[in-house]
């Protein structure tokens, strides 16, 4: 069981919200999908690879069968998954030191929010409605959410560099090479594993690879 | 700066940087308690000496005159429990603090030379209490004069405890020696015998010291080392994130152990002696410094964000031309104007004048998370504000020769703040030894991190796209730092220590 | 369709796991305890599923008790109210839910659309699948990999708000950029100061060896944990 894999941390939040106001928060969702500038907050702190809100209406959680019982439930539920870099604390800290209003936007109407700032209040709420991952997977554990998106610029730049020199002299390559450099300057991070998020996953790592290993 | 603080309840090193004050020397020494009630009694008797944070000199403004070896006194977890604090009590110390610096060596990074097992032997003793005694030098007399005088008076306090109370002995020397009873440490002289404020690689270190609510009244010190607000200007930074007991940057008290008074008006010091390479450092440059457009010195500029000689920062000096013009207003500038030209600027954003990952910048981004993008936080510093951490060591030791990397020269790094998790362990791991907040991946930071020739990182100089020149890639970096030794402790205030002292911490 | 940015999808699907047990284990808790087995990284079974970004897999037990402090609207009144006879101030607690069936989740973000993604994914492990889901409930009707699209709709939940903070490129597009990457910093910080022949003819070399056009090779394996 984690909810580590490589440099990305998986979260899973699941609050109660009262069916009557979630309405609300539907139309807060469905305001901030038109205006992208209202997000202008998690794209600068750019630590999310993805993240999704579902708001379950309470009479909407699948029912496949008769022979399973009707879900009967006094609240309607909002789950948020994140896939983010860094440590739990860090990921928490910076939205709320960066954008306490966002998150209050967002979680409001939730049964019992605290409100993002202060900040224990707020860390409590959501390790007490955070469920563990059981199995999570990422495909490039060795890359940060930033990683991706300079690696793609790069590979842009890179491309559109070789075939602009296919017929360059020394010197003319050399003078578009540096341009290149330049405009690469901002992509350039070294990937390797991820800092210790935390003593305990470290053990848990270790074990797992003695054990992958088998007796000797 | 509305704010009073209770200034004969904190002890004065928290206030005040003494390097700062005149006090050029220093020793540090590590006392094992054996005994608790011989324990509590020898803290009784030192207390009564610690310095507190009042203000020196003649009424009506001073309380006391300036003292001539200030003497304060700190506790690890063991410490505290072998003082016989109640588990209720001790349960309530943060985590990383009970498990002490040694047991975290993975987070900071303490791997290869700075392991554990190359410390200093004093460290694989159980360390309980660190004594700090700073000192004045006198006018006429021996330089140490007053740091013996006060260090012999601790001394006889702990043979009279009669091996209630042991004095740790294992600091290196100077000479070879394994085995010292203290680590003395001084500011650095020099070609004229002057005191200055630089390290051992030659920087000016500690300028840019934050200031938080209460501690001063120099309004003019707020610019460039509080927080940044949005209206552009500064702000002194919450007191509680540097004292127990007082609202921090996140508007609530910091958590800490219970009862009140044994938290309030204390903090927790990170204690790292760090031993320096001065001649990996120069060949560092030598090899660069041929190919590097602009030389050694401005290089050695752009590795720390400021100029080693006057700690001119790289941000409003990027070459020697913009420096030559900054040294002349400098010269002729009064004291402070030179100390807002030192501490008062912000970074840019495209890095071309100060890198991304130069290390002043590394450690406190002065509102660069950002990204120019204005208005996307709080506040432009809103990553920053509560990652900053209070500066109070000096540097140990001399450079006999700059050849050599092995003499017995570095920093006592001191660091003191609220959590030693969220502000100083964050800056070493996510900051110095990594740096995908700043987008540069996993680069160290070329001074401080712990570079490891298996993984070799690298230092991306920006270059400014009108120069016509490539950025500059400063590769092969030796690890320049080497961690010798430290722990985490905990300041007590004096009511604290008082209470402690009498066996009377009952959090019921 | 708010599952959808670009050309990312966010799946989120919830199956009913059956109540009941196998001996003395619990379903929902034998297929807990079958994710934990899973290999991890480039051992995942996820990594041979294509397209797919980030994916992860947990229990839902059961919904919490909000035993929180929190502010919430409608206080105020009962708080008055309760000033008169107490039961209202019992009425400001809030009302403890709970779950009739534990819910398998599986989030997935990947490119594309969700019929191919699914159909890749039968094709690709199968057997993982049905190891997996195989106590959820209807679902021992799902026989093939059109079996599992029409299962997995009837499980899925629409995101209200999906926020993509990286890229919706293709998954080779991503290993191959992230390849390139790195591939590139080594060759730019090796290279430094070499005059313009002697560079341009190290950088032929190099393009020959990386194909920064071929997406299939050489590049990142899905789940790569080793630089």
């Amino acid at each position: 069981m984690s909810n580590i894999a490589g440099k990305a941390y998986a979260m899973n939040v699941i609050t109660p919200i009262r069916w009557y106001m979630a309405w609300i928060n539907k139309l807060i969702f469905w305001a901030a999908n038109r205006t992208p500038s209202s997000l202008r907050g998690l794209v600068t702190l750019s630590l999310i690879h993805y993240a999704r809100w579902v708001i379950i209406d309470r009479w909407k959680f699948p029912h496949l069968d008769p022979s399973q019982p009707k879900e009967d439930l006094h609240y309607s539920y909002m789950l948020f998954f994140s896939n983010f870099n860094g440590s739990w604390d860090q990921y928490v800290d910076s939205f709320t030191f960066a954008i306490p209003s966002g998150l209050d936007l967002f979680w409001k109407k939730n049964v019992r929010y605290p409100k993002s700032v202060p900040l224990t209040p707020f860390h409590d709420y959501i390790r007490h409605n955070q469920i563990d991952t059981d199995h999570y997977y990422n495909a490039y554990p060795l890359a940060s959410s930033n990683d991706v998106k300079s690696a793609k610029h790069l590979k842009q730049e890179l491309i559109a560099f070789d075939q602009g020199v296919r017929d360059a002299g020394p010197e003319e390559f050399l003078k578009k090479y540096h341009a290149l450099l330049v405009d690469l300057q901002y992509d350039l991070g070294d990937m390797q594993p991820a800092p210790i998020v935390s003593l305990a996953t470290q053990a848990v790592d270790a074990r797992r690879l003695l054990d992958a290993r088998g007796p000797r | 700066m509305s704010k009073r603080l209770d200034l004969p309840d904190i002890q004065g090193n928290i206030i005040r940087a003494y390097g700062r004050f005149g006090f050029p020397k220093g020793r540090f020494f590590f006392l094992r308690i054996d005994d608790g009630d011989r324990g509590r009694a020898f803290v009784g008797t030192i207390t009564k000496r610690v310095t507190t944070s009042v203000s020196w000199g003649p009424p009506p403004k001073g309380v006391i005159p300036k003292p001539e070896a200030p003497i304060n006194i700190a506790f690890t977890y063991n410490g505290l429990k072998a003082l016989g604090l109640p588990t209720a009590s001790l349960a309530g110390f943060p985590q990383e603090f009970i498990m002490g610096m040694k047991k975290r060596k993975a987070i900071l990074g303490d791997d290869g030379p700075s392991d554990p097992e190359h410390w200093d032997k004093v460290w694989a003793e159980d360390v309980h209490v660190a004594v700090s005694i700073n000192a004045q030098t006198p006018e006429n007399g021996q330089p140490l004069e007053y740091v013996e005088e006060a260090y012999q008076w601790v001394k006889s306090r702990i043979d009279g405890s009669d091996g209630g109370v042991v004095l740790l002995t294992g600091h290196r020397g100077d000479d070879g020696q394994e085995d010292l009873p203290f680590q003395d440490a001084s500011i650095l002289y020099d070609e004229n015998d002057q005191p200055c404020a630089k390290e051992h690689f030659g920087y000016t270190d500690g300028i840019g010291d934050p200031v938080f609510e209460g501690q001063i009244t120099d309004e003019h010190r707020v610019a460039g080392r509080g927080k940044l607000t949005r209206e552009g200007g500064w702000a002194p930074l919450a007191t509680g994130e540097f004292l127990l007991g007082h609202p921090d940057e996140a508007h609530e008290y910091p958590p800490a152990p219970a009862p009140i008074l044994l938290s309030r008006n204390g903090t927790f010091m990170v204690y790292r002696k760090l031993h320096q390479n001065p001649a990996s450092f120069e060949r560092l440059l030598d090899a660069h410094a041929e190919s590097f457009p602009g030389g050694r010195e401005l290089l050695a500029a752009k590795l720390a964000g400021r100029w080693r000689d006057n700690g001119a920062p790289v941000v409003n000096t990027p070459d020697t031309a913009s420096k030559a013009a900054w040294d002349q207003r400098f010269a002729a500038a009064d004291e402070r104007t030179r100390d807002g030209m030192l501490a008062d600027f912000r970074f840019d954003l495209m890095g071309d004048k100060c890198p991304i990952g130069a290390h002043i910048r590394r450690i406190n981004p002065r509102g660069s998370l950002e990204f120019g993008q204005e208005g996307a936080y709080d506040t432009p510093g809103a990553l920053d504000d509560r990652r900053r951490i209070l500066r109070r060591g000096l540097p140990y030791g001399v450079v006999r020769d700059r050849g050599r990397d092995d003499g017995n020269h570095g920093v006592i790094f001191m660091a003191l703040n609220t959590s030693i998790e969220r502000q100083f362990e964050f800056v070493q791991q996510q900051w110095i030894n990594y740096a995908n907040d700043s987008k540069e991946g996993s680069d160290k930071d070329v001074l401080l991190g712990n570079h490891d020739a298996a993984c070799p990182s690298k230092m991306v100089i920006h270059a400014d796209p009108k120069s016509g020149q490539p950025p500059y890639f400063v590769d092969e970096i030796p690890r320049l730092v080497e961690t010798r030794g430290g722990d985490y402790f905990f300041i007590p205030s004096m009511t604290a220590l008082r209470m402690i002292a009498k066996g009377k911490v009952d959090p019921t | 369709m708010a599952n959808i940015s670009g050309n990312a999808y966010a799946l989120t699907a919830l199956s009913p796991i059956k109540n009941g047990c196998i001996g003395e284990i619990s379903y929902a808790d034998e297929v807990q305890d079958r994710l934990h087995g899973l290999g991890v990284c480039e051992d995942s079974p996820l990594a041979k599923v294509p397209q797919t970004y980030l994916a992860r897999f947990f229990i839902l037990d059961d919904v919490f008790y909000e035993s929180t402090p929190g502010c919430d609207p409608f206080c105020n009144l009962l708080d008055i109210l309760s000033i008169f006879k107490d039961r209202f101030r019992l009425l400001t607690l809030p009302r403890e839910d709970h779950l009739k069936s534990r819910y398998l989740v599986f989030s997935s973000n990947f490119h594309g659309d969700l019929e191919t993604y699914l159909r890749g994914m039968w094709s690709a492990i199968n057997a993982d699948i049905k190891r997996i889901w195989e106590h959820c409930v209807a679902f021992d009707g799902v026989r093939d990999a059109e079996g599992f699209i029409t299962y997995i709709k009837r499980c899925r939940l629409t995101a209200n708000l999906f926020f993509m903070g990286s890229t919706d490129d293709s998954l080779e597009e991503q290993l191959k950029a992230l390849y390139l990457k790195q591939q590139f910093v080594k060759f730019a910080v090796s290279h430094q100061g070499l005059g313009a022949a002697e560079l341009q003819e190290a950088f032929r070399v190099f393009i020959e060896r990386v194909q920064p056009n071929r997406l299939a090779a050489p590049t990142w394996r899905p789940g790569q944990s080793i630089p």
